[in-house]
């Protein structure tokens, strides 16, 4: 489980000035959950992340991960960045073999897990490419392949399909959600597209924007295994879409009012 | 046209080198003074500069001092170049002494390196690691500084510890940057060389140079101009090659005319 506290954050702008980017935050999430967190841009939602993720600390309150505070970055919680963050002078092979290699597990048993991990995101064939010479979209399935090989017990995506035009975007999403059903890591997916977050997610938290704060808490009830065809035609999914998106043009207004 | 074109692009350099001795040539030939040989006679002084035990064995020392000075270059200023990059206090403290070091002609102090430690090896090898490192360190910080933040903390959720990331990220992530500082610092080393074998005659192709320049042998001069000249597109295209060899993952990876870079 993880548990964050009263996590609170504020840094200085290039400015000099104090911004108050995280106002005092505690949620908890079970284990195996997929869990959004959906806000407009500069809502503090990828700090949030960062926080958990052990990259930044906080500067007021505690997040823990399985009971323990969180001190800093560890193999237990995996991050994927929208900026892929791949090492460019690796094969996709070599970026994927990192994390594995980086844990002494012998060079041949590791081939055999990454091979088959490369095949599971779908590039097979691809081994000894270049980042360079990879799309955006297969880029991303290197990055979440490489994370995934380490074997870390939550995700951290950081709008790790924001990047991404919508055709392969909706693809690597149903890709991710096969890939979660089948050992249902915990999953923490930060993103501004409230459609992705309905169509993944167990749970997705809503954030108002500067300084961030938890708006409201939503739970998806709606069947799994997810298709997408489906969905769109059920009521209950475009419930919950229109449902979320009045919040964010709320949070929206608030905004401009203040 | 387009065929004239993609048959003169590989033979430019060839062209302009031709050129540049036929316009010699004919200054020569149309100034006609005692201390300005025509190109073919600095061309045939050559084979005789080469074939020369005395010779050869100055133009080979001059090169093993660039070698060392180089290396020591290498092996010094990329760590701390890295250094100042990642850490912003270790920037704060070397930032000064290289801007200091920065603006000065490192052959200037050469008499007072000569003061200390002779007319020597030592004295010119330092010089040569002098001027070479600063590019390196230069270049190498630039690296390490560019380095994306994300890629670190991936390699950080990973498990792997400061110095390693150190070692095995921002390294090979700064590496084009650093190579691009090197290939700065290899015609840097032999400038310096020349200079300094010029204040501190003893030994080296500048030794000769020089000497042939007190004996009014001017042909002897000029040649030894093309032959540093020659070295110097010698070394640096070899560089060059392997540079590009190392960093074919990177856009970096393509081969860059010395003017480009």
């Amino acid at each position: 489980m993880i548990a964050v506290e009263n996590v609170s954050h504020r840094f200085e702008t290039s400015g000099r000035q104090s911004h108050l980017a995280l106002d005092d935050i505690t949620l908890e999430i079970t284990d195996g959950a997929f869990v959004s967190i959906l806000g407009p841009s500069g809502c503090g939602k990828s700090t949030l992340l960062y926080i958990i993720g052990g990259f930044v600390k906080p500067t007021g309150g505690v997040a823990r991960v399985q009971g323990r505070a969180i001190t800093g970055p560890g193999p237990d919680r995996g991050p994927v960045f929208q900026e892929f963050a791949l090492f460019p002078w690796k094969t996709v092979l070599g970026n994927v073999m990192y994390g594995p290699r980086q844990q002494r597990i012998p060079r041949a048993e590791a081939e055999v897990q990454v091979r088959r991990l490369i095949d599971m995101v779908g590039l097979k064939g691809y081994e000894n490419f270049y980042p360079k010479e990879l799309s955006g979209g297969m880029k991303q399935r290197v990055a979440i392949a490489r994370t995934l090989a380490y074997n870390p017990s939550v995700l951290l995506m950081d709008e790790p399909f924001g990047a991404l035009d919508a055709h392969t975007r909706t693809r690597l999403q149903n890709d991710l959600l096969n890939i979660w059903e089948r050992d249902r890591k915990t999953v923490l997916f930060v993103t501004h597209a409230v459609d992705e977050a309905v169509f993944l997610s167990d749970k997705v938290i809503v954030m108002t924007r500067s300084p961030g704060r938890i708006k409201t808490i939503i739970d998806i009830d709606l069947p799994r295994p997810r298709k997408r065809a489906e969905l769109l035609l059920d009521a209950r999914y475009q419930n919950y879409v229109v449902a979320i998106e009045r919040l964010i043009d709320d949070t929206g207004i608030d905004e401009a009012a203040r | 046209m387009m065929w004239l074109s993609r048959l003169l692009t590989p033979l430019a350099p060839l062209l302009a080198c031709i050129g540049l001795l036929c316009v010699w040539q004919a200054a020569s030939l149309a100034l006609d003074t005692g201390s300005f040989p025509t190109a073919l006679e600095a061309l045939r002084a050559i084979p005789d500069i080469l074939g020369d035990r005395g010779s050869l064995i100055n133009i080979l020392a001059s090169l093993r001092r660039m070698a060392i000075g180089l290396a020591l270059a290498v092996l010094i200023a990329i760590p701390l170049g890295l250094l100042m990059g990642r850490s912003r206090n270790v920037a704060a403290f070397f930032n000064p002494l290289l801007m200091v070091i920065y603006p000065v002609p490192k052959a200037a102090l050469m008499p007072v390196i000569m003061l200390w430690l002779g007319v020597g090896d030592v004295s010119k090898t330092l010089v040569i690691f002098l001027g070479v490192s600063l590019p390196i360190i230069y270049h190498s910080f630039q690296g390490a500084r560019a380095v994306e933040e994300k890629m670190l903390w991936s390699g950080a959720a990973m498990g792997m510890s400061a110095s390693r990331r150190m070692l095995r990220i921002v390294l090979p992530a700064a590496l084009p940057e650093i190579l691009t500082g090197c290939r700065t610092g290899l015609v840097l080393a032999l400038i310096t060389m020349i200079t300094s074998e010029m204040i501190a005659r003893q030994s080296g192709a500048g030794n000769i140079l020089f000497n042939a320049m007190d004996m009014a042998q001017y042909d002897t001069v000029f040649a030894m101009i093309l032959i540093v000249g020659a070295m110097g597109i010698i070394l640096d295209a070899a560089f060059e090659r392997l540079r590009a060899m190392l960093v074919r993952w990177s856009d970096a990876g393509r081969a860059i005319p010395l003017s480009y870079s």
